[in-house]
């Protein structure tokens, strides 16, 4: 086996094989010159042949297609989970340990929950670690992009190897990679080798062949060596993944980070009470909604409180160019294991001082420690600023002031059930944190402050509104004061107000059909002054303030209203412009009647006009220039939002406005609810009603749609003149073939020809011409070659090609819809998506979750999809898995991995006859599907399920009992179950028979009248007709009489229903170190071996020796007359025993003498002679006869051969006469 | 378990309401319907509709409280198959077929719905205006093939009714994201001018004065006349004018009109009602956009259930039904439209304002359909 022993092969230089080889290389393809040499070798033998081997060449080359899929990466992919698994002592820490200091440099003491690194330009990793808990495995296979699935080679592969296998196959099969382990355990370097071999085609077999599996020879200082990591590390970065179908659909966190929010008074009085906890992570798969619903495996179901993203605490590095990544860029992230210093919140900033468990001796050099005593230096610094900021220690609790705060960071420390250490939470004040996170924290100041805003709108409204006009004047103070009193800066606060109220008002109004009030108002008004008002409403957004709309009847109201919606756009002028108004609403007042200047808005829409009446009265200047300022105000307002989008959803604040509201603790607001509840109430109809303002009768309406139709005027691009142009460019010369006409093309004729007119003009314009000419020919060559392209590509363009292309445009117009949308809109929109690092706040999560934390467990958020929350009976198909060493029974609670769920249910097994029945099975068969039908929770269609006994320890065998698929969602099958029931005769007519104990009641037999029953025997028979006495008895016909002694049967189906039992495994609410040993609901096996009760076996069923009694006969009696009739042979003979004879006839017996003894002795030998010469003889004549028989035979065989030929010889020339014939019939036609 | 439960006031959008949450999962609890009327509760033609719901799911759970003011409704899966349902006379055969185009892709089997019942009436869309514009738009989506049709078979007027509708719709796992961004011109205006239980004349004047309306704009015009005798005319006499324009890009706008019932308001003269649905139809043109006013909602909940895809769609103005539409699927999908107005250019002589509706799909999978 010593490669040295073999010599080399040494290739000719020279001499005629190096010759021959050189030639062959020269020639180059041999192929091509066999076909030359010998073209009859390559010609085609068989068309059927050659059309059934293209075939098969179009069978594999379609085999390889999948099905295209719109490509929904995001551009900026979140981490991909590298799932490290194996049995325990295998080396997972370890391993993980040696690849985040192989890609950051840095080392990490305990692996404990998701540790996310940047590895590379584009690609950052999230490390977990899979324990040998079940539970852990089925979570984290659902999740896994990577899986390294460690093995012990001086072990071989362990149950739970196989297991993770089996729960990635149903799951979805993530990317699988093996890494064998302690394999410097082996001394011998064959047994080396060979169990390599041995354990990579065992692994082979069960992901695919050729899987990768890598080899860690050898620990070097308690590490793997760092080649191997090295290269272990280069593969996983370049590796590509397949997106699986569970994960693509839905979206999902691997949670990273967890922070208790509940209030901790609210846990002090009550330890057990629910907690409000808010989980951070990247978020994967897909799109997600807030306000969606979760499920957290392990715990259970839950509403997500609220979504927010924020900055990535482990971005990739933004210059994209250089090679490598320097270290500032190497980043690490593992909140759990301590690692990551300072984190963010949406309202907090937590710092974590050095920590305990995390390795001791690596403190000085922490990176996290100076960046905390960088914050906490650069914080004493800052109180200037704090002093006149709040403080919310809390999220939702009181803000304090900054006289309530002594100086420098607030610290509190907090006991920290996760890590089992201090931690010390410190909270900045709100300018701090911007300056700190520079999250998103003006959006909370905005919407604080426009909360304020809203309730003084609010008021105000309500004010003009339903109060009467000694009211008014209170209102006008009241609304100085608020305007001393607001702090904001106030063009912020204009903004989001205008926009608020527009939101809020929409809301009230879902409808705004009423756009004639507008409309007939502003006629009203346009008659009264005579004055020129158009009503340009384009009518689909003729919204109003409802309390217009309630009070349009009123001249004076109307008029009043018209000075509100004044006052409301002054309002939003600046503060100069206030003080003003405040004037003009009074002067306005004063003098009603000629209302200098009106300002009447009819919508809200950005599209609509609005009206401006500019009087020709008009004395006042500088009421002109408010005039003007106010519609400039109002003018940006309805540019600055997107106020459609306010219009159709409203604001987030103006829902919760609807409380009557009190004014100076003496008035209660009524508000007019009648036009709100016949809104509530209305028609529902969906026909838009058309807008009354258009008039089809006038010209300028119909010709504001002349374009719409094809006779009108094209765009310019489409016009026919255009394209005809363009036609003419592309095919400008050709030539007719049929006429000989030669059409050139125009352009360049007619250019040339400008061209030399121009050349005598002007010099500088033909430079232009020139350039403009070049341009025109690379346009067109442009245009020529894209044609070209489209057409070639055509030629073989298939289905599968078309539709790739389709998706790839898809995912294009995916990609560019929002790009150019900042986050905080475009969140709202298509939610958050995948890449993103969220934050999810869950409220009422049981507080065992929170108590019981273990952050070696993975928390998984998983995101359900419409109607996925909901619980019904669901249809599957089901196989025992072929190691699980026992069958399963129906009944028997079940523990089922589906979908992100894992639950106890109580399955039944059935299986499908022939007739389309679905009949119960009471075991699941051995080698074959069958079906399954639980109560659990709605999964689409198609989705995998994998099913355990137990999740508790770890057991000896396998431990998944059966996998399938979901078939269906509801209860459209009917399961049966055999139900036979046993009567028996009690009177016994020809064929009818009367049977009891079947039924009870008289009713039970009448639903089955006609119902076909049977004996044990096999006679058939049908029930007829109920008896009164006794109760349940009936009458039955048979096709033959019964017996006393036979049971009666009847064989029916009774439908089974499906036990309704959902019991989520709540894995991780048990106390930390028992996680493993969650226990449902028992098996009746389980119960009755833990209370020790054993069934009495039915004595039925118990095997007793059998006794058979003989049976008696009695004899056939034929009557006389018959036995007369009888012919002789029929009739029945003497049958007596003969009985013995009598002495008489008794024959004595003879008593030979010597001499006769002789004399018979020797006839005796004489006969035998005799015998034996005739048999002799007979023998001889046999012989003697079949000889003649062959003979004869013989002479015959050869007669007839003499005959066969005589006639052959006859029959050819007979033949040969008749060719003759018919040549020479056909002689004029057929000449060779 | 955390409830997903949604909670309303009043009877409006009760079609939506109860669509939605079908399709969603989400049950829905409806308070105070009409509870400040003189006739409280659900009226005859909302309960046929809950009745029909009932038919074509599986395990609905629906409760109503004494006097019909409160309404719970927990769907169950849509089942399918073969339907026949009488529907109320109070509201016409479009009301509940509008409930049904937008639920019969999701089906566990294919649709086959008999609805009979009044096909036309002022009031609701009617079952022609339906036939020419919802279907084209629901074939945009993917939802076409085999037995995709609605037939009507006779034809019932308001308020006897008498009319009969078939309505065969096959099932769709996904539904296609589309890009409606371009009505293009008018390329051709169809119609039926129908006349029940009156002279056959009637129809003939209606056409006559519609085509004086369009013949300004565009020569292609045809109205078909259809008059129905015996015992596919239904109960009551009347007639009236569906008139569709159909795009180059096979975007169909549509305007109808018919008769008032009979013993409700004036008469109507045919030739009038002719005109007045010709100005309605180019008050649609008007409008404009790649989905008609009537079939807005449909358009955009297709939008909502396709695939994880961006689709857009131009419509016109939004009508406060397609408003409160887009509300409800916030409410029961999480998902927001990205709405654009899109002003027309100042030469440009295409109608009023146009919105742009984009949206990404939820990713609706039908979870009905049985897999084999």
């Amino acid at each position: 086996m010593d490669p040295g022993y073999y010599k080399r092969h040494q290739q000719k230089h020279s001499g005629p094989k190096a010759e021959r080889k050189k030639l062959k290389k020269q020639e180059g393809s041999t192929e091509e010159d066999g076909r030359k040499r010998n073209p009859k070798a390559f010609s085609v033998q068989s068309a059927v042949r050659m059309a059934k081997t293209f075939h098969r060449s179009q069978d594999i080359k379609t085999k390889k297609h999948h099905i295209p899929h719109v490509d929904r990466t995001p551009l900026e992919p979140p981490p991909i989970v590298i799932v490290v698994v194996g049995p325990p002592k295998v080396g997972k820490s370890t391993l993980i340990r040696c690849l985040i200091k192989n890609f950051t440099r840095q080392k990490l003491g305990d692996i404990c929950g998701p540790v996310t690194i940047v590895s590379g330009k584009k690609r950052r990793l999230t490390f977990m670690e899979c324990n040998n808990d079940i539970n852990t495995m089925i979570d984290l296979a659902k999740v896994a992009d990577l899986v390294l699935m460690l093995i012990d080679a001086s072990f071989g592969f362990e149950m739970e190897t196989f297991e993770f296998l089996n729960i990635c196959q149903v799951h979805g099969f993530p990317r699988i990679m093996g890494v064998l382990t302690h394999l410097d355990s082996f001394k011998n370097n064959k047994t080396l080798r060979k169990t390599k071999k041995n354990l990579k085609h065992r692994f082979w077999t069960e992901v695919y062949q050729g899987a990768k599996l890598f080899y860690l020879s050898g620990m070097v200082y308690g590490e793997y060596q760092i080649q191997e990591v090295k290269n272990l590390g280069r593969f996983i970065s370049v590796m590509k993944f397949r997106p699986l179908v569970w994960q693509t659909s839905h979206p999902y966190v691997l949670v990273d980070r967890m922070e208790d929010l509940t209030d901790p008074e609210r846990v002090r009085t009550d330890p057990k009470c629910d907690r409000t906890v808010s989980l951070y992570g990247y978020l994967r798969g897909t799109h997600l909604k807030n306000k969606g619903q979760v499920h957290i495996p392990g715990v259970g179901d839950f509403q997500v409180a609220d979504v927010n993203f924020l900055p990535d605490p482990c971005a990739l590095p933004e210059a994209q160019k250089k090679r490598a990544l320097n270290e500032k860029e190497r980043l690490l992230y593992a909140p759990m294991a301590g690692v990551g210093g300072v984190v963010y919140d949406k309202d907090a900033v937590y710092i974590d001082l050095p920590a305990s468990h995390v390795n001791q001796q690596q403190e000085e050099v922490r990176p996290t420690t100076e960046l905390v005593q960088s914050l906490i230096d650069t914080h004493a610094t800052l109180d200037a600023k704090m002093a006149a900021s709040k403080v919310s220690l809390f999220s939702g609790s009181a803000t304090l002031d900054s006289t309530d705060v002594e100086e420098g960071p607030r610290e509190e420390c907090v006991w920290d059930p996760n890590t089992q250490r201090k931690r010390r939470k410190v909270v900045f004040t709100e300018k701090e944190e911007e300056d700190v996170s520079g999250s998103s924290d003006d959006d909370e100041d905005g919407d604080v402050d426009s909360e304020d805003g809203d309730q003084e709108e609010q008021e105000e409204d309500e004010d003009e509104d339903n109060l009467s006009t000694f009211l008014k004047d209170a209102r006008a103070e009241s609304d100085e004061t608020e305007k001393t009193v607001t702090d904001a800066p106030p063009a912020k606060k204009q903004k989001v107000e205008g926009g608020k109220k527009r939101g809020e008002e929409s809301a009230e109004v879902p409808a705004f059909a009423d756009s004639e009030d507008d409309l007939e108002m502003s006629e009203e008004e346009s008659e009264e002054e005579g004055e020129n008002v158009r009503a340009g409403d384009s009518g689909h957004c003729s919204e109003e303030d409802e309390e217009e709309s309630g009070d349009d009847d009123d001249g004076e109201e109307e008029e009043d209203d018209k000075e509100e919606s004044e006052d409301e756009s002054m309002e939003e002028d600046d503060a100069a412009g206030a003080t003003m108004k405040k004037q003009t609403a009074s002067e306005s007042e004063e003098e009603e009647e000629d209302s200098i200047l009106r300002f009447s808005c009819c919508s809200r829409h950005s599209a609509l006009e609005f009206i401006l009446l500019f009087p020709s009265t008009g004395g006042l200047r500088w009421k002109e220039g408010l005039q003007q300022k106010a519609s400039e105000a109002f003018l940006r307002q309805q540019k600055a939002a997107p106020n459609l989008r306010k219009l159709v959803y409203g604001s987030e604040a103006d829902d919760s406005d609807d409380e009557e509201q009190e004014l100076g603790g003496l008035f209660r607001v009524s508000r007019p609810q009648n036009s709100k509840k016949s809104q509530a109430n209305g028609v529902d109809s969906s026909r838009f009603d058309p807008d009354a303002s258009h008039n089809w009768d006038l010209e300028e309406m119909l010709n504001s749609i002349r374009d719409c139709f094809v006779t009108g005027k094209w765009e310019e691009d489409q016009d026919a003149a255009t394209l005809l142009k363009e036609d003419e460019e592309l095919y400008g010369d050709f030539e007719d073939l049929e006429t000989g006409k030669v059409h050139k093309g125009q352009t360049g004729d007619e250019n040339d020809e400008d061209d030399a007119d121009d050349d005598d003009n002007e010099s500088l314009v033909k430079v232009d011409d020139d350039e403009v000419q070049k341009k025109k020919r690379l346009e067109k060559k442009q245009r020529l070659k894209e044609r070209f392209n489209a057409e070639y590509d055509d030629e073989d363009a298939t289905y599968f090609d078309d539709l790739k292309e389709e998706m790839q445009k898809q995912a294009e117009l995916n990609r560019a819809e929002f790009a150019d949308v900042d986050d905080e809109t475009r969140v709202q929109y298509e939610g958050f998506r995948p890449g993103m690092y969220v934050r999810l706040e869950i409220s009422s999560l049981p507080c065992e979750f929170v108590t019981n934390f273990d952050p070696h467990y993975p928390i998984i958020l998983g995101g359900l999809g419409a109607s996925e929350g909901n619980v019904g009976y669901l249809q599957m198909r089901l196989k025992k898995h072929r190691w699980y060493h026992r069958i399963l029974k129906t009944r028997d609670p079940l523990i089922l991995s589906l979908g992100w769920r894992r639950f106890q249910t109580i399955p039944l097994y059935h299986i499908e006859d022939h007739n389309g029945r679905h009949r119960l099975l009471k075991y699941t068969p051995q080698h074959m599907h069958c079906g399954a039908s639980i109560w659990g929770p709605v999964t689409p269609q198609g989705t995998g399920f994998l099913a355990v006994q137990s999740v508790a320890g770890t057991k000896a065998n396998f431990r998944i009992a059966a996998t399938g698929v979901i078939l269906d969602l509801d209860k459209s099958v009917t399961i049966v179950k055999k139900l036979k029931l046993i009567g028996y005769p009690y009177k016994i007519f020809k064929n009818t028979s009367f049977i009891k104990g079947m039924f009870n009641t008289v009713l039970e037999v009448a639903k089955f009248e006609g119902a076909s029953v049977r004996t044990v025997s096999g006679v058939r028979g049908q029930i007829k007709k109920a008896l009164s006495t006794p109760p349940g008895a009936y009458r039955a016909t048979f096709e033959d009489r019964l017996l006393m002694s036979d049971v009666v049967f009847l064989r029916s189906w009774y439908p089974v229903s499906v036990p309704q039992l959902y019991n989520p495994v709540t894995s991780l609410l048990l106390p930390a170190g028992q996680k493993d040993s969650w226990a449902g609901m028992r098996t009746l096996g389980q119960l009755k071996h833990d209370l020790g009760i054993r069934n009495k076996p039915n004595t039925d069923s118990l095997y007793k020796p059998v006794v058979r009694a003989p049976r008696h006969f009695n004899r056939l009696h034929i009557p006389k007359e018959l036995q007369k009739a009888l012919p002789f042979k029929s009739k029945p003979k003497q049958q007596q025993p003969k009985g013995k004879t009598p002495r008489d006839l008794q024959r004595p017996s003879v008593i030979r003498e010597p001499h006769e003894k002789k004399v018979a002795a020797l006839l005796l030998a004489l006969s035998t002679v005799h015998n034996h010469k005739r048999k002799k003889a007979h023998t001889a004549q046999h012989a003697k006869h079949k000889e003649f028989l062959q003979q004869k035979e013989k002479l015959e065989e050869a007669k007839l051969k003499r005959q066969k030929e005589a006639r052959k010889k006859l029959y050819r020339i007979q033949g040969q006469v008749d060719q003759k014939k018919s040549r020479s019939s056909l002689k004029g036609a057929e000449e060779e | 378990m955390a409830s997903h439960g949604l909670a309303y006031d009043g009877c409006n959008f009760f079609r939506q309401r109860l669509v939605l949450s079908t399709l969603s999962g989400k049950r829905v609890k409806i308070k105070n319907i009409r509870s400040k009327d003189d006739n409280p509760g659900l009226r005859d033609f909302e309960a046929s509709l809950i009745r029909l719901l009932d038919k074509v799911t599986n395990g609905s759970i629906i409760e109503i409280n004494q006097t019909g003011t409160v309404l719970f409704y927990q769907p169950g899966l849509l089942y399918g198959g073969s339907v026949e349902h009488d529907c109320n006379l109070q509201r016409s055969v479009g009301y509940y077929l509008e409930a049904l185009l937008m639920l019969a892709p999701f089906m566990k089997t294919s649709l086959k719905a008999t609805l009979r019942g009044v096909t036309n009436d002022p009031r609701d869309p009617t079952v022609d205006m339906l036939k020419s514009t919802a279907l084209p738009l629901m074939k945009k989506f993917g939802i076409d093939g085999e037995g995709f049709d609605l037939k009507v078979v006779k034809r019932g007027m308001a308020p006897g009714g008498g009319g009969e509708v078939v309505f065969t719709c096959p099932v769709r796992r996904t539904i296609r994201p589309v890009q409606l961004t371009d009505p293009a011109k008018i390329k051709r205006i169809r119609g039926v001018a129908y006349s029940v239980r009156v002279s056959p004349q009637m129809a003939n004047r209606i056409v006559e004065s519609a085509r004086g309306v369009l013949n300004q704009f565009i020569p292609d015009i045809y109205i078909y006349t259809d008059h129905m005798k015996g015992a596919n005319s239904g109960k009551s006499p009347g007639f009236g004018l569906t008139l569709v324009a159909e795009t180059l890009n096979g975007s169909f706008l549509s305007a109808e009109m018919s008769s008032m019932p009979q013993g409700q308001g004036d008469p109507k003269l045919p030739e009038d009602l002719g005109r007045d649905c010709a100005k309605l139809l180019l008050e649609e043109v008007h409008r404009g956009g790649c989905v008609d006013s009537s079939n807005q909602s449909l358009a955009l909940l297709l939008m909502t259930l396709g695939q994880q895809d961006v689709s857009k769609v131009l419509l016109g103005p939004l009508s406060p039904y397609t408003i409160e539409f887009l509300r409800h699927i916030r409410d029961f999908f999480q998902l927001m439209f990205k709405i654009e107005v899109q002003k027309p250019s100042e030469d440009e002589r295409k109608g009023g304002d146009k919105v742009l509706m984009t949206c990404v799909g939820v990713g609706y999978s039908n979870i009905n359909k049985t897999i084999k």
